[in-house]
């Protein structure tokens, strides 16, 4: 066994950012002809008004479009005076974009002549692919390879369409009842039907887009390939996804990362809906059962960068406030308002969403009492009192704003018979553009505080009807700046013999190891395995604990017992060797009548763990997204709190910090009313060497430590229990990534 | 009836109803992707079709039938089972 790779070899794989970053690019400029296109051609389009095929080439006529445009239809003369084309074939000018628009069961030959004009971009509107079982599924597979035949990328099938409100090209192929307001938020959406609503309520919020794309069934272009695009997109300044179906964790990392970190980082806010039963069916380990695609999902996510949020009003709330305000110096927020009520009600929600509402400087508490009434509240919140009119809450805002404790401000207002409620929207309209801290407002109500909320809106200050709405959005922008501020989670490789569990695998049949073996797994991985010996006689037992301590415990070996309780197969502190002989024999009687055709392979005595805070630490390797680790509170609470969190193996250092403080196990850890802190450290190198495991031994289909014992630091951490299932013996389980480091080793 | 016959009958159904020129149509000629047949001009082609043999068309069956050469067949079998 040796250490890990020298550094040469390290360096030998050579820039591979840059060859990232070559190949991101590649993939942008494939989704050129989608979104700058110099010409489109409609495909299947009809004469019949408020039909999909109608409106979506009516769409692109009336919107501006500033390129040429073709229909399709066969048949017509013309569409909308538009001379229109049998076939694409029959167009003569080059075509960059095909929107096809024609029934599921012609879209492959539509692409076919598509391929063969030599287009390279298209959007398949139709309906009636994956979505409709097995006849749809080869349909749509047809369609992916004409695709790869030609070089085409395709969005759709079974999709909206794509708007781009670039005034150089003002695109809108979708068959969305407007088009929208140029912005600088570019919205992706799986589902269609949820663009439609988006738009809707975009509009009456007066918020715009620089892309909107509805990628349907992406059986050609992903969220990813949209991520690579819109990297580098200059009218983009965040994006805002919609997610049914996440195929490819790993590669959703690297072109998120690319995105939400670097020079000109842009963030990622996802809502991710939709479960599968494949992570949890048929699990018969906590880490199976737990590690469903919605966990893992939330590991991807994080480690990607990306915001989930729960619904498109989140979505919305934090995208406004950071398109339009500069990103503040710290989460420390300023209330002004002139309620007590709400006022409370926001210093509530922020700390709860992890904001901090400081005591204001002497300074600027005395400069309030300067300008506000006697009876108004200086301290933060600042209560302006509800018979403030503009002037007030301007003078409030200004000084809050000067102040050196404070990184930010919201706004509140209750519409009271004395509120000048379009004055203060003007006031603060006019502080807000030299203030350099964001600014966000929620006047309460609905009608008589609309014209003021139209202002602020027209002015491109963030509104929330609620406060506690306006504190989330904020802390959703805290989180950005914090993963920005986050190192980069490179996964770490410590020295371990990766030899001796090659073997102990090569040995086994598919299904539980045997708990010597697992522990010997373990052990070889560096984890915290106590002595142990494997029994055939009591008087071995004895031996053992005589030599290493009392109170000592006996453990049933066999392949065919994996609960081990439940055929009394555990004996817990016994305390002096006649205890120790007494139960062997106790147990081996039992056994031989609860359980006859089990083979015990011996009992496994070691000395009994002293109590501390019982852990889980499981990895599994899930189809799509490979190897995972999972970490939280063990034992009995396992499934009661399921305080668990899961991240991509291998891991770095960093990250199992990270998921340690996730879930409340960590504060447990790091000692709670006076009691000793816990090992942390070595909770953490356990998580990166458990994911070192899961990442060299993929056949290692789920593994739990269960519970993992952390005492006090200077006791250390002890597994006290694992299971570890195998995958069938197969040649395609070996790892060929770390194929190479283990003969390093 | 003979199948050419048919073929000429099923013809002048299609441009009646789709309003495309003869010209345009062979027995490959698919409704949608090359003589433009909008939903509800299949069912009116359908309707065409059943006034102008005399006969029943099942929907169902009605939407395997995709070119006009298939029309043709499933025509002149219907024909043929009718006596």
């Amino acid at each position: 066994m040796s250490g890990p790779p020298s550094a040469p070899e390290v360096a030998a794989v050579p820039d591979v950012g840059g060859a990232r970053a070559g190949r991101m690019e590649a993939g942008a400029e494939r989704l050129r002809p989608i979104f700058a296109p110099r010409s489109v051609a409609v495909l299947g389009v009809t004469a019949t008004p408020n039909t999909v095929p109608y409106d979506i080439f009516y769409n692109i006529l009336s919107s501006g479009y500033q390129g040429t445009l073709f229909p399709v239809a066969p048949g017509k003369k013309s569409i909308c005076a538009v001379q229109a084309y049998r076939y694409v074939l029959d167009i003569e000018d080059p075509v960059d974009l095909a929107v096809v628009v024609f029934p599921a069961d012609v879209v492959d030959r539509a692409l076919e002549q598509c391929g063969k004009k030599g287009i390279r971009g298209v959007i398949v509107i139709s309906a009636g692919f994956r979505e409709m079982g097995a006849k749809g599924q080869a349909r749509e597979e047809r369609l992916e390879a004409v695709c790869r035949e030609y070089g085409m990328a395709m969005i759709g099938p079974n999709c909206l369409g794509v708007i781009n409100t670039d005034s150089a090209v003002r695109l809108n192929a979708s068959f969305a009842r407007k088009m929208p307001a140029a912005g600088r938020i570019a919205f992706l959406s799986q589902s269609g039907a949820l663009c439609t609503a988006v738009l809707d309520y975009a509009r009456e919020k007066q918020i715009g887009f620089s892309k909107f794309v509805s990628f349907g069934n992406k059986a050609g272009v992903t969220e990813i390939d949209l991520f690579e695009y819109l990297r580098n997109d200059p009218q983009t300044d965040v994006i805002l996804l919609y997610l049914e179906e996440l195929r490819e964790g790993r590669r959703l990392i690297e072109a998120a990362q690319q995105v939400t970190r670097g020079e000109h980082p842009k963030p990622i806010l996802a809502i991710k809906s939709g479960r599968t039963p494949q992570g949890a069916d048929a699990a018969a380990s906590h880490t199976g059962s737990l590690a469903g695609e919605d966990a893992i999902c939330d590991a991807v996510f994080r480690e990607a960068g990306i915001l989930r949020v729960a619904s498109i009003e989140e979505l919305f709330n934090a995208a406004i406030l950071y398109t339009n305000q500069p990103l503040p110096a710290g989460n420390r927020l300023a209330i002004v308002t002139n309620a007590g009520g709400p006022g409370v009600m926001a210093t509530d929600a922020a700390i709860r969403v992890g904001l901090r509402v400081p005591r204001l400087a002497e300074a600027s508490m005395a400069r309030l009492r300067g300008v506000l009434p006697a009876a108004a509240n200086v301290k933060n919140p600042v209560d302006v009192i509800g018979d403030a009119r503009a002037d007030r809450y301007t003078a409030a805002l200004e000084a809050v704003l000067d102040d050196p404790n404070v990184d930010e401000v919201l706004v509140i207002l209750t519409p009271q018979s004395m509120t000048d409620i379009e004055a203060i929207a003007h006031g603060v309209c006019g502080i807000y553009r030299q203030a350099g801290k964001p600014i966000a407002c929620s006047f309460m109500g609905a009608a008589d505080v609309g014209r003021g909320i139209r202002l602020l809106q027209e002015a491109g200050i963030p509104h929330y009807i609620l406060p506690e709405w306006a504190c989330e959005a904020m802390a959703r922008v805290q989180s950005i700046r914090q993963w920005r501020a986050q190192p980069v989670g490179d996964a770490d490789r410590l020295p371990v013999d990766a030899p001796a569990v090659r073997a102990i695998l090569q040995r086994a049949p598919e299904g539980y190891l045997d708990e010597d073996q697992a522990l010997a797994v373990l052990a070889a991985y560096g984890l915290p395995v106590p002595p142990h010996l494997l029994c055939s006689s009591p008087a071995e037992a004895v031996a053992f604990a005589e030599a290493h301590g009392y109170p000592a415990t006996l453990r049933v070996v066999s392949p065919q017992i994996v609960h081990k309780s439940e055929v009394k197969g555990v004996a817990l502190d016994l305390g002096d060797a006649g205890m120790v002989r007494a139960a062997f024999e106790r147990m081996r009687r039992y056994l031989s009548a609860a359980a006859p055709r089990a083979e015990i392979r011996g009992l496994l005595v070691r000395r009994m763990i002293p109590a501390g805070h019982e852990l889980i630490l499981g990895t599994k390797c899930d189809p799509a997204f490979g190897p995972t680790v999972m970490f939280g509170l063990g034992g009995i609470y396992v499934e009661l709190f399921q305080d668990v969190t899961f991240g991509l193996a291998p891991l770095g250092r960093a990250t199992a910090a990270r998921m340690i403080r996730q879930v409340r196990a960590g504060r447990l850890l790091e000692g709670l009313r006076g009691a000793p802190r816990a090992d942390i450290e070595n909770v953490e190198q356990c998580l990166v060497r458990l994911g070192q495991l899961a990442a060299d031994f993929p056949r290692i289909v789920e593994l739990d430590i269960n519970p993992l014992i952390a005492g006090p630091a200077e006791a250390g951490n002890a597994v006290a229990d694992v299971r570890i299932r195998l995958a069938p013996r197969n040649d395609s389980f070996e790892n060929p990534e770390t194929e190479k480091t283990r003969e390093q080793q | 009836m003979n199948s050419s016959e048919v073929y000429r009958r099923v013809v002048g159904v299609v441009c009646r109803v789709l309003n495309v020129d003869g010209s345009l149509v062979e027995p490959e000629s698919h409704f949608v992707f090359d003589l433009g047949a909008e939903s509800t001009q299949s069912i009116q082609l359908v309707a065409g079709f059943e006034a102008e043999f005399g006969i029943e068309i099942d929907a169902e069956a009605a939407l395997g039938v995709q070119t006009v050469g298939a029309a043709v067949d499933f025509i002149a079998q219907q024909l043929k089972d009718k006596g």
